[in-house]
């Protein structure tokens, strides 16, 4: 899991790097087609760190082997990270209602493929939670698989790190 | 509930409180403009407080706090393969100024 997080970072930070990069050769930012909600996102990332804890309390109910637990926990970070893509569905939708597109200008190039990624790997974030919620199903399953709980948290903590660095460069700077 | 546990959930939720705290410092730094720096400045103070927070998950939430030191290792190299990919494309920059 380790070696696969550190391939994310080198993915993520060559996007970032890029964004750098033309941001620093482009002084009118975003360009005066729109702008960014501050509040929204900051929402959102509020989002991101209530779910990193929730995964971080499952963890900590799996090693009380509260499985009962165990299963809320899992439930509300994935539901807070379906939050997550709910909003952002809805501020995608509300740049396209005022025909902003990636090919609007570099600003929203790099906004809707940085966040479109990160969507992405937030929905595989939810995917393995729901799996790892799956195995809580049977003790069985739990006693032979439930150390995926550990990697499931990598990964999600992973994930809200990368935004923690996104939303202040695309909607504070 | 062990008291161990409960020292742990305790400290996840002090952190969580620490995070949420530094999201919306971040927040009003850059919108409010109260720091007698220039946008530069700001950038430079929100983007540290940024490391801050990714420090904290790091360290407390991904336990490298505690973790053995080659984990922390390929946890590291790829900044600095960064750090250094980005001081190459600005030094060059640099020098075509």
């Amino acid at each position: 899991m380790w070696v696969f997080l550190a391939s994310e970072v080198m993915f993520f930070t060559g996007l970032i790097g890029a964004y750098v990069v033309l941001r620093m050769s482009h002084p009118a930012w975003p360009g005066s087609e729109g702008h960014l909600n501050v509040w929204i996102g900051a929402c959102n990332t509020l989002v991101l760190i209530c779910s990193s804890t929730t995964i971080v309390l499952a963890l900590a109910a799996s090693e009380r082997r509260d499985l009962s637990a165990v299963r809320t926990w899992l439930l509300l970070t994935a539901a807070l990270g379906s939050v997550f893509l709910v909003v952002k569905g809805f501020e995608y939708a509300a740049k396209f209602s005022h025909h902003i597109v990636p090919s609007t200008n570099v600003f929203w190039s790099c906004y809707f493929a940085l966040t479109a990624f990160h969507a992405l790997h937030v929905l595989g974030g939810i995917v393995f939670n729901l799996v790892v919620l799956a195995y809580t199903g049977r003790p069985a399953w739990w006693a032979s698989r439930g150390r995926r709980l550990e990697l499931a948290g990598l990964y999600w903590h992973f994930v809200d790190i990368v935004w923690i660095f996104l939303f202040p460069m695309l909607y504070l700077f | 509930m062990t008291s161990a546990s409960h020292a742990s959930v305790r400290l996840s939720l002090t952190i969580w409180a620490w995070l949420a705290g530094l999201v919306l410092l971040g927040v009003i730094l850059s919108e409010l403009a109260i720091l007698p720096l220039p946008h530069s400045g700001v950038i430079a103070v929100v983007a540290g407080l940024s490391t801050v927070k990714a420090g904290l998950v790091a360290l407390y939430y991904m336990h490298l706090k505690g973790d053995r030191r080659l984990l922390v290792f390929v946890a590291l190299v790829p900044f600095l393969l960064i750090a250094l990919a980005l001081s190459v494309v600005f030094s060059s920059a640099f020098v075509r100024l």
